[in-house]
């Protein structure tokens, strides 16, 4: 099974950071000073010191809107072993929830992390439930510790892009018989 | 220049009939709420304000957030006061109403007058603080009305709740001044940046003046006539006060040099002749320059043990002088008021009188004037000791005096 979902990133194998539109990027409950940014962009993410943290409780919800419509595959989120999170929801193409909304939907999927998930193995999703996102809203529901507050090391996306007409490939007709 | 969405709770309760802020409580918050409304239309025109009341039968949305101003203040008319404020409830319907706001991308802020007192627990309230904290909405709290060390407390830990940076409570006492001015110079307003500021400026000046943001209470634009008069018998009045302020201090020193005061009389109509030759605009820099060095010559005067003051009276016996003079009077108002309009060219025109030669052939002209009358040689003195306050010219006023 390992083997198949392996074989799976392989060949989606595209990390979807450079497609996420990052003016759009929201993040409500986060600390002033531990923001998502620490959890998506490169080079934050890689450093273990800088985390993603809640503020008055544990939940988070990430909005991450994306610069082109993508295939989501598979996620990978790494975070301490006590207050990473545990029960992790996943929305695709619903703009600008809220905590109070979370659950009038049902979620495109949920994901419950074991302490080994967090140590960054990616979990493969439904992937038909995500062949045509164009953002993703991430709902952390609760941690591993079940603490005031939830950490997160880094949020990694894979999937692939869904073939878009490439305007500026396309090309005058010459009608020159 | 923040785009926001902004909610604002009302209390029209039974205490907001109270009338320690002028003129009812109730009137003095629908006041704010008007600034308010404007500022923040003004700063961002996509920004949108809403409306609400925490008390009479219930919490009830009188507005949802819009951009309308005019919506916004048609509806502030015919609020009934009655009932009790529900400050929780009223903030979690704003809360509500925020969310359902048609532009996702405007910040969140709700503002809250508070008026009555506060029955709710502590913790209540802080536990309404950190929802609105985890879904990023901003507060203001405006503290007014019954004043008591709970309701302050409770307040404050429910801003501490919250704990936002653009959060802020204002705690405004009874007094003479209005609720909006006070919120004026409030982060509430300065918070929104320089367009809010700019429009708060004008406001206040507005304000300064009048009641509902006019000079004098009338619009200058329906009947500038009306206005005109007011502003004119308001600035008489001011006048006449101020000359009647200066007459008042000047009791003391008169006693000493009562023998000046005719030659001071006599200097305040060759002031006023002088003047209306050569133009207007000089008339009153010299007389607001006299007032402004009046004290300072004054105190100058005692302390060196001159009768220079007799420049100092000049300015208080001008009223006696007005006595006299109908004609005098009238123009002693006219220079009065432009004084109050324009001072820049102070300056120029004391350095135009300073040269001696220039004001004694211009006096020359001047019918029953002789320029060697001690009163005009006084006041040649005078013009001089305005471009040199170290009264050089002292010698000057002593052969006057002497006569005298």
């Amino acid at each position: 099974m390992s083997a198949e979902s392996a074989n799976a990133i392989q060949r989606s194998q595209v990390d979807l950071m450079d497609l996420i539109d990052w003016s759009g990027v929201e993040c409500l409950n986060q600390s002033t000073s531990h923001s998502v940014a620490n959890a998506l962009k490169q080079g934050y993410r890689d450093d273990d010191g800088l985390n993603l943290e809640s503020d008055a409780d544990e939940q988070l919800l990430i909005y991450i809107p994306f610069l082109q419509v993508i295939k989501l595959h598979s996620i990978i989120i790494k975070g301490p072993e006590e207050d990473g999170p545990k029960t992790v929801k996943l929305f695709s193409n619903k703009e600008h929830m809220g905590f109070s909304n979370v659950n009038d939907y049902p979620a495109s999927d949920t994901v419950v992390l074991s302490p080994d998930d967090l140590k960054g193995k990616p979990v493969v999703l439904k992937y038909v439930k995500f062949q045509n996102v164009r953002s993703l809203t991430i709902f952390i529901e609760d941690n591993q510790s079940d603490s005031e507050v939830t950490k997160v090391q880094k949020i990694g996306l894979v999937g692939t892009t869904v073939e878009t007409t490439n305007m500026k490939g396309l090309k005058k007709i010459e009608d020159g018989h | 220049m923040v785009l926001e969405a902004t909610m604002i709770c009302i209390d029209n309760s039974e205490w907001m009939r109270n009338g320690d802020y002028a003129p009812t409580r109730f009137q003095a918050q629908a006041d704010a709420v008007n600034l308010i409304c404007g500022a923040k239309t003004q700063s961002n025109p996509e920004n949108t304000v809403g409306v609400l009341t925490m008390a009479g039968k219930g919490v009830r949305v009188l507005v949802t957030p819009t951009s309308d101003l005019g919506k916004i203040l048609a509806c502030m008319h015919g609020l009934e006061i009655g009932g009790e404020m529900n400050l929780a409830a009223g903030i979690q319907v704003a809360q509500l109403a925020l969310k359902h706001r048609q532009n996702k991308n405007q910040q969140q802020r709700i503002i809250v007058f508070a008026g009555s007192a506060v029955n709710h627990e502590k913790k209540t309230l802080e536990m309404i603080g950190r929802k609105l904290k985890k879904n990023s909405v901003a507060l203001d709290i405006i503290n007014f009305g019954e004043e008591d060390e709970e309701k302050k407390e409770k307040l404050e830990a429910l801003l501490a709740a919250v704990n936002n940076n653009n959060s802020n409570i204002v705690h405004v006492q009874a007094g003479p001044s209005a609720l909006s001015d006070v919120l004026i110079s409030t982060p509430i307003f300065t918070g929104d940046g320089e367009g809010g500021s700019g429009f708060a400026a004008a406001a206040a000046a507005a304000a300064a003046g009048g009641v509902s943001g006019f000079d004098f209470g009338v619009d200058p634009n329906l009947d500038p006539e009306l206005a005109l008069a007011l502003r004119v018998s308001m600035e008489e009045e001011r006048a006449r006060q101020e000359a009647a302020a200066k007459k008042a201090a000047e009791d003391s020193s008169k006693q000493e040099k009562g023998g000046e005061e005719p030659s001071s009389s006599q200097d305040a109509t060759m002031t006023e002749r002088a003047s209306a030759v050569t133009s207007e605009a000089e008339n009153k820099s010299i007389d607001f320059m006299d007032d402004d060095n009046a004290l300072l010559q004054q105190a100058l005067a005692m302390s060196m043990d001159e009768p220079a003051s007799s420049h100092d009276l000049r300015d208080t016996d001008m009223s006696e002088a007005v006595a006299d003079d109908p004609e005098l009077a009238l123009a002693l108002q006219m220079s009065v008021q432009e004084g109050e309009k324009d001072s820049a060219s102070d300056k120029d025109m004391s350095k135009l009188l300073a040269d001696q030669s220039f004001v004694s052939s211009i006096l020359a002209s001047l019918p029953g004037v002789d320029p060697n009358d001690p009163s005009v040689r006084d006041l040649l003195a005078s013009m001089q000791n305005q471009s040199e306050p170290e009264q050089k010219k002292n010698e000057e006023n002593k052969p006057p005096n002497d006569e005298k």
